[in-house]
């Protein structure tokens, strides 16, 4: 008996217009692009809707009522979240839909789609937050079973989640971290108890995401049942298969005239058909299985090209710079404490931002090219860094202008309003140097000793 | 470069050429690959003449280094016999050199024939004042017909499989050469009458000469997707009969000269360079007009023209209109280690051209550790990936990006770094594997016939 866990990941990041140098200071829209090209956020949107979200899930809905076993996971990026609110809410609708089935689990993550884990946790832990409550409130869902931007992964993320009550976590079935051992168990991440980590199966997965329709493969046209023997060959050695992909696979990245969602609407029953092969979500997954070893990833594990590293994001000089300049900000944008800036910032965070800039394989024009809407890395790296440095310039004049209104604030909040309050405020004020005058006399006793 | 006058006839040992490659080929590890092989059963036997206007180093213009790259990586392949249309210097070369004046006498004197070096090399500026430049067309016209008649003597006597004519002047010349001996043609475009006209009126003369060539030729080699499209769109010739040949780059590291502008950089200036022919082809009254959003956001940028042209004065009144005067510098036509320095001094190297079917510029300016801004509207464009492009038109993007690399000097490290480095792969030797595989294709498709 094997279990097959399929698990869609939905995301469209606010693409940074053509911004120019001399807007810096004059235009406060960094995300408005009106043209008819792929910077036009909305227009993308509207885009993959038509071919890939709307067709898709009138699918998923279909094959969820035909096939009673059949279930999923989907995860959602924060800002796809808000793009499908202000542009195309029938979408979002659908999803509440199909998701109010009960058998389709949503993944925890970060709203902004950033990696922000690996240059700030504290706003790491902000990001997942404010995702866990949208999907709250969206979907009436707390997710068990997180996922990082891009299944980024490393031992210590594996612990962060178990600390903070996750069952599971996914990352990539990578060979060189598994040796010969197969991803289709369920492992324990390094330096854990409890948490499980789900691996991708990366040759399954990619047969659909990024071989189905691509004529000079070896096993195009691919159908269902040599897919399913495929699954098939697994029995007696495999506990679940992990079919990790973007959602946009379906009609966008591989569009419809490849034949993929005929190819997924008879999957489910085909695969199937022997009787032994079901399907999971990921928690079920995870509470079915019981782990079979370690997996240890010492250093930052992703989904991307053929290193599963990070350096697609932050592999040349110019990404990194852009990167540190936007954490190195986050002092100042939580000191303002102003939820527009901070959004703004936020959105600034999105690993997309930093793809576009990659400059590996580029000569080659390959999937970075594909997914990339400006014309070149440098393209991507001067709008971004011109929004940036509007930003900056924001946020320098808000500071300037909270220092000159802080003392009215200060008087305003310290001075007690009411009786009660005058009260409380003394009373707190003697608890605090009553605490402060101990802490002291400690500390002076550790000295002594 | 040595320079020498070949002896007639003479002779190369295409055995030492073939060992020569293969002492390459083990050094670079490719053991026994398949080009010796195919060298040693056929090339060897495939014997090519070229025509083309001139050759280094009696020119040093973007046509004649072409054909000096490409023929010392194609020497290695084929037996070539380089016509040229008069008796010159020529640079040490894997080729036989044959001079078309030699074959028969000829009342005219060699300098009434030098007029030929026509405008569309860069060298004119140097060679010859404007008042010669307008004078060029009677007299070339009338050089490329004489050059055509002698290519059909030429060819009627020396044996070869395949013709290879260089630029529009050497045209008529493949062309006869064709109609005598009935091999297969190869048209190698390294400019259009579209280029030269950039965007106004075409000469029709030279037009009428592309469009019988590129109809009579077997197979034509261009220099860029972007000539490419002007052929296949302007000219209406069949796409599947066009090879892009992308044209190599000079790699040999350069000489480093005193840094120059010293007092200027020490005052804060940043140096953005402006290289080559002042004409409407060009594109520096975009430039110029860049200039004005450049220095609106950041005074302290210099921008130097160096070159001149028709579009001299033009230029000048434009920089006076736009009160640019302290901010645009016109250097004069600068060459050799003069030009060399600018490049080096330089901060960055901007080539605005409405209409480049290649670009040389960029590729020197490279060589020198300078990152350049190339228009899109050029062929240099598509091999260079490390290097910003915009649009020529698209004046506020050409200021953006000017801005935009003195304002982050991580992306302008990363563009000085990484382009240095990708020139590297913009060799000759690539130009001559695409161009052999073409003359292999052309050579079996005539024997497939005659079976």
């Amino acid at each position: 008996m094997i279990s097959i866990c399929p698990y869609l990941h939905v995301h469209q990041p606010y693409r940074v217009k053509r911004y120019r140098v001399f807007d810096i200071g004059r235009e406060k829209e960094y995300f408005n692009d009106e043209s008819a090209t792929d910077l036009n956020n909305r227009f993308i949107v509207e885009k993959v809707a038509e071919k890939s979200y709307r067709p898709m899930n009138a699918l998923l809905e279909e094959l969820l009522a035909a096939h009673p076993e059949f279930c999923f996971s989907l995860s959602f990026s924060g800002t796809v979240l808000d793009q499908f609110e202000a542009w195309a809410p029938d979408v979002l609708e659908s999803f509440q839909r199909i998701i109010a089935t009960g058998r389709v689990e949503v993944l925890a993550d970060t709203y902004h789609h950033s990696l922000a884990f690996f240059y700030s946790v504290p706003e790491f832990e902000r990001q997942v937050t404010k995702h866990e409550e949208r999907v709250q409130e969206l979907f009436g869902y707390t997710p068990r079973v997180f996922r990082n931007t891009e299944l980024s992964y490393r031992n210590d993320l594996a612990k962060w989640c178990e600390d903070h009550g996750y069952l599971g976590i996914m990352a990539e079935g990578w060979d060189p971290l598994l040796g010969w051992r197969s991803p289709n168990f369920v492992y324990r991440p390094k330096g854990t108890d409890t948490i499980k980590v789900l691996l991708k199966n990366y040759k399954l997965s990619d047969d659909l995401a990024f071989r189905f329709g691509n004529q000079g493969w070896e096993s195009w046209p691919l159908s269902t049942e040599t897919y399913s023997e495929w699954v098939h060959s697994h029995h007696g050695n495999a506990q679940t298969i992990n079919l990790f992909m973007d959602y946009e696979t379906f009609g966008e990245h591989q569009w419809s005239d490849t034949g993929i969602f005929d190819f997924w609407r008879s999957f489910p029953g085909t695969v199937m058909s022997d009787g032994e092969t079901t399907f999971k979500t990921a928690t079920q997954t995870v509470e079915s299985y019981e782990a079979m070893g370690e997996f240890d990833s010492p250093d930052i594990l992703t989904w991307a090209d053929t290193d599963r590293d990070l350096t697609a994001w932050v592999g040349n000089d110019i990404q990194n710079d852009a990167i540190a300049t936007i954490y190195r900000m986050e002092e100042d944008v939580m000191a303002l404490g102003k939820p527009d800036l901070t959004e703004i910032w936020r959105k600034l965070q999105t690993s997309d931002h930093f793809y576009y800039m990659c400059t590996k394989y580029w000569a080659d024009g390959d999937v970075h090219a594909y997914f990339s809407p400006y014309e070149s890395p440098y393209d991507a790296y001067i709008a971004y860094m011109n929004a940036v440095s509007d930003l900056q310039l924001r946020i320098q004049e808000a500071k300037r202008a909270q220092a000159t209104t802080t003392p009215a604030h200060a008087v305003a909040a310290t001075a007690p309003r009411t009786k009660q309050e005058g009260w409380l405020l003394a009373l707190w004020r003697r608890l605090h140097t009553w605490l402060k005058q101990r802490w002291e006399k400690v500390q002076a006793s550790i000295n002594r000793t | 470069m040595a320079e020498r006058l070949p002896k007639p006839g003479h002779f190369v040992n295409t055995q030492a050429k073939i060992s020569n490659r293969y002492k390459r080929d083990m050094m670079e590890g490719n053991h026994l690959s398949r080009s010796i092989i195919s060298s040693l059963l056929s090339c060897r036997h495939m014997k090519v003449l070229t025509f083309a206007w001139d050759y280094p180093p009696e020119t040093t213009g973007g046509l004649g280094m072409a054909c000096h790259g490409l023929v010392s990586e194609l020497g290695a392949y084929c037996d070539i016999t380089f016509v040229l249309p008069r008796r010159q210097r020529v640079s040490p070369s894997r080729c036989n050199f044959i001079f078309a004046d030699v074959l028969e006498s000829t009342t005219k004197s060699e300098t009434n024939v030098t007029v030929g070096t026509y405008s569309q090399s860069d060298t004119v500026v140097r060679y010859y004042s404007q008042k010669l430049e307008k004078m060029i067309y009677g007299p070339l016209f009338e050089a490329a017909r004489a050059f055509a008649d002698r290519a059909h003597v030429i060819a009627q006597t020396a044996n070869h499989d395949l013709i290879h004519a260089h630029d529009w002047s050497s045209y008529l010349a493949g062309m006869a050469a064709k109609a005598a001996s009935g091999k297969p043609l190869v048209i190698h475009v390294h400019a259009t009458a579209y280029d030269q006209a950039g965007g106004g009126s075409v000469d029709p003369q030279i037009f009428a000469i592309e469009q019988h060539a590129f109809a009579v030729a077997d197979s034509i080699a261009v220099v860029s997707n972007y000539t490419k499209t002007i052929l296949v769109e302007r000219y209406c010739v069949d796409p599947e009969k066009i090879e892009v040949v992308y044209n190599g780059a000079e790699v040999s590291t350069p000489i480093y000269y005193e840094p120059s502008l010293c007092e200027l950089k020490a005052a804060g200036k940043r140096i953005v360079l402006y290289h080559g022919r002042i004409t409407i082809q060009k594109g520096l009254d975009h430039l110029i007009r860049a200039a004005r959003l450049v220095v609106d956001t950041d005074p302290n940028v210099l921008f130097i023209v160096s070159g001149s042209g028709d579009m001299e004065a033009q230029i000048m009144q434009q920089v006076g209109e736009l009160g640019l005067s302290e901010n645009v510098r016109f250097a004069g036509a600068l060459w050799y280690e003069e030009r060399d320095r600018m490049y080096q001094s330089a901060d960055l190297v901007v080539m605005p051209s409405v209409s480049e079917p290649f670009g040389l510029v960029p590729l020197e300016a490279i060589r020198y550790g300078t990152p350049v801004i190339v228009s899109k509207q050029s062929g240099v464009a598509e091999v260079l990936q490390h290097a910003l492009k915009v649009d020529f038109w698209d004046v506020e993007e050409m200021a953006n990006k000017i801005l935009a690399a003195s304002r982050y000097p991580i992306m302008y490290e990363q563009l000085k770094r990484e382009s240095t480095l990708e020139l590297l792969k913009v060799t000759w030797h690539r130009a001559a594997e695409v161009v052999r595989s073409l003359y292999e294709k052309l050579t079996t498709k005539l024997q497939q016939t005659f079976a």
